[in-house]
């Protein structure tokens, strides 16, 4: 044991009494924010868990055990088999083309085009947009008799389509409208990405003669890796939660062609009151974002490249 | 060497204090954020009696709702009432559901009749019959004058939870002016299901040659089985139901009944009608086509006459519903108030029920909101009687109620019941799958959460 003076002794007490006073200031500064995040969001996660194994309707005061009943059920149910292909439809359709025109709208705005901060921010505005506001915009775009965009196709002769009213034309209508919405965001991502590549490689290509599509095919693309990997991991965790748009287009019709996930479990939740079962969905729907990311992680890591 | 413990004695002393301190920060900071959000009802200082109202009534009626409660306040001087406006009937009941929770619920709250499961299983509401056979009660003569099918609607398992305010009754709406234009007589309406059919293929017409229909004769109310407004359709459908002398549930309510042989008439008249029209191509908004004149009948609601009346460039009326094969009928809906075992106030609370019982506060409320009387007695209101003659539309609503049948009453699993229902009438219709396949299919599954429910 090394003895130490007993002036290095007072020392050493009182820098580890001002950490401690430093410590307890932190946690007092950081108090309102955990008190609030731990009232709003740790409590309601653990106590789903918790009713995910319980039959609950909200108002009985007691809440009996099932076990697994929960997960049991929704997995032999053939409603939850169609409501996740819709789900996973959804996000088929939604992310790559959202990544598509995220990067290509990233890339012109990137050059020195007159005009681009008002399209950045005209791109922008749909995801600050209140969803609901939004959806209640496009349900009229959508209107088969007046609708903006069957007045559009019938310009170009195409015949109008009653695009919330048919179980196919819905989930494109919805498709549509969940891309709009959200590449912005990514159109973000993607212009910080595209400015982070440094000038010089574009110049060295140049010199050693490469056209405009070998240098994105072989710079552009390879160094924005990292960007494309991170928006494609959240993309699909969002497209997975999709919720408020389909609530207010389409209200999972018609014939339950537009029903998804997180639409399926709000029902179960508050129209039928079996919190049980909608807490079990929802870990559920965890565990398949959580498996999803993972294997991307796994096996997409490898094509990422790090500047 | 060992820390003196001296020393070591005042940091933990100090740790302590501190962590009193965090502590209490934590519950000061956590208490002004929670307080400001259960607030709790305060009395008026001038000592009026306060009682709130939470609703989900068409919003056109609102003013109606303050003209009314003006008339209570003025005729009750101790006793405000504070109205709160839910903009649906599914978000009123999880929002009253969480205020139980919360103790914070309403003294009273307007309730559809399929609420009252729920708030009886979370002991939210009283039972009627502690009011009235309590010390201001309500006289026999006065309950046996409500519309009996009301009151059915408003029990739970043989119990009576609520009272009704009003009832509905479903109509056929007319556009009078493309009557006109299509030759038809607009006083003439159809009487029948077969004229009901042969006016809406009249009505129906491709102005421009393209192929495909600018005006809809009529309206088949197919929306999203999943959507708020699968309810509505289920509602909608009845009359065709009652028509064709089928009903919902067996009286012991072991079984429903729409596989029947009336159910299939009338789901396939619908059928028949939709596609005859194309109504797949149609817009869901029957309301905004009814309003620009590109549909010219739709099955419709009192509630909605003060919409109508507003559009000034519309000729509109509203007739009884055609008869069907068996009999003439339409639906009769109630809505209801029910009484919060929360409330500070239920003795003037009830004050207020009961006053909304009373046969000329009945007629006031009918001429304002365009909602029906629930009892025979408003009939011999001479001001009314003279009203109904400037209003045809209303007339209309409260003559069919001599004939209107409300549903038997699903005190088991009605929400998914009419949600299999629904989903039926969405697949035969907009599906375009046989009406029988359909509606066996919902029996079957309704049945069988019928018989999980003897079973327990």
């Amino acid at each position: 044991m090394v003895k130490a003076t007993p002036h290095a002794d007072q020392h050493q007490q009182s820098r580890r009494a001002r950490e401690r006073k430093d410590i307890i200031a932190g946690v007092l500064f950081l108090s309102p924010t955990l008190l609030v995040f731990s009232l709003f969001v740790v409590f309601p996660v653990v106590f789903s868990f918790f009713l995910s194994f319980h039959k609950w309707n909200m108002f009985s005061a007691e809440q009996a055990f099932v076990g697994f009943d929960n997960y049991a059920a929704i997995l032999v149910n053939p409603e939850f088999w169609s409501v996740l292909s819709n789900t996973a439809l959804y996000t088929l359709g939604t992310v790559p083309l959202n990544m598509v025109i995220a990067l290509a709208a990233a890339y012109v705005l990137n050059k020195k085009i007159i005009g681009r901060r008002i399209l950045r921010t005209a791109f922008f505005l749909p995801v600050v947009m209140s969803p609901v506001a939004a959806a209640v915009i496009w349900r009229w775009v959508y209107e088969p008799n007046f609708g903006l965009l069957n007045y559009g196709l019938s310009v170009f002769g195409i015949p109008s389509v009653n695009w919330l009213n048919d179980p196919t034309a819905a989930m494109f209508a919805l498709i549509l409208m969940g891309v709009w919405k959200s590449f912005g965001v990514n159109l973000v991502l993607f212009s910080a990405g595209l400015q982070g590549i440094p000038e010089q490689y574009y110049e060295a290509a140049q010199i050693d003669g490469a056209g405009k599509v070998r240098q994105f095919w072989n710079i552009t693309l390879p160094l924005l890796s990292p960007t494309t990997f991170f928006i494609l991991v959240m993309s699909i965790i969002s497209s997975f939660q999709v919720f408020d748009t389909v609530y207010v287009l389409t209200s999972g019709g018609p014939l339950g062609s537009t029903k998804v996930l997180v639409f399926y479990l709000y029902e179960n939740a508050f129209k039928y009151f079996e919190m049980g079962y909608a807490s079990a969905v929802a870990y559920l729907l965890f565990a398949i974002v959580f498996v999803l990311t993972l294997v991307q992680v796994k096996y997409l890591r490898g094509s990422v490249h790090y500047g | 060497m060992n820390i003196p413990p001296l020393s070591a004695h005042t940091c933990s002393l100090r740790i302590a204090r501190n962590l009193h301190l965090l502590l209490i920060t934590t519950l000061i900071t956590g208490m002004s954020i929670l307080l400001p959000a259960c607030g709790g009802k305060e009395e008026d200082r001038s000592g009026k009696v306060e009682i709130t109202f939470w609703h989900s009534l068409v919003s056109s009626t609102v003013p109606a709702l303050q003209d009314l409660i003006k008339k209570f306040e003025e005729e009750h001087p101790g006793i405000t009432v504070k109205a709160q406006y839910v903009p649906t009937g599914d978000a009123l009941i999880q929002k009253l559901v969480t205020a139980v929770h919360s103790n914070t619920a309403p003294d009273v709250s307007w309730i559809h009749a399929n609420f009252m499961q729920d708030l009886i299983e979370a002991d939210a509401i009283y039972t009627m019959e502690e009011f009235i056979r309590g010390p201001d009660s309500l006289p026999q003569a006065d309950l046996q004058d409500i519309y009996p099918a009301l009151m059915e609607q408003a029990k739970w398992r043989g119990v009576l939870y609520s009272m009704p305010m009003e009832a509905t009754a479903l109509g056929l709406l007319c556009n009078r002016e493309l009557f006109r234009n299509a030759g038809l007589d607009p006083d003439q309406p159809p009487r029948d299901w077969n004229e009901l059919r042969a006016m809406a293929r009249k009505l129906t017409l491709d102005k421009n040659g393209d192929g495909k229909f600018e005006q809809m004769g009529l309206f088949i109310p197919i929306f999203p089985y999943s959507g708020p407004y699968g309810d509505w359709m289920v509602w909608q459908w009845y009359p065709f139901l009652f028509q064709a002398g089928g009903n919902v549930i067996t009286l012991d309510q072991s079984r429903v009944l729409f596989d029947s042989p009336e159910a299939i008439t009338a789901l396939t008249l619908w059928k028949e009608i939709y596609n005859d029209l194309n109504l797949s191509s149609f817009t869901i908004d029957y309301e905004v086509a009814f309003a620009s004149k590109t549909l010219a009948m739709a099955i419709d609601g009192p509630w909605n006459i003060p919409r109508w009346r507003k559009m000034k460039n519309l000729d509109w009326t509203v007739a009884p519903l055609p008869a069907g094969p068996a009999r003439n009928a339409t639906v009769a809906g109630g809505e209801y108030l029910s009484i919060f075992k929360q409330s500070r106030h239920p003795k003037e609370t009830w004050m207020f029920v009961k006053w909304m019982l009373r046969p000329d506060v009945q007629a006031f409320w009918s001429m304002r909101s365009g909602y029906l009387p629930v009892r025979h007695a408003v009939r011999s209101v001479k001001e009314y009687n003279d009203y109904l003659e400037t209003d045809p539309p209303l007339r209309a609503y409260v003559e069919s109620m001599e004939f209107a049948v409300a549903p038997r009453p699903i005190d088991y699993h009605s929400l998914r019941i009419s949600r299999h229902l629904a989903e039926a009438l969405e697949q035969a219709t907009l599906g375009r799958k046989d009406p029988a396949t359909v509606l066996r299919r919902a029996a079957a599954e309704s049945n069988r959460l019928l018989e999980s429910v003897v079973r327990k």
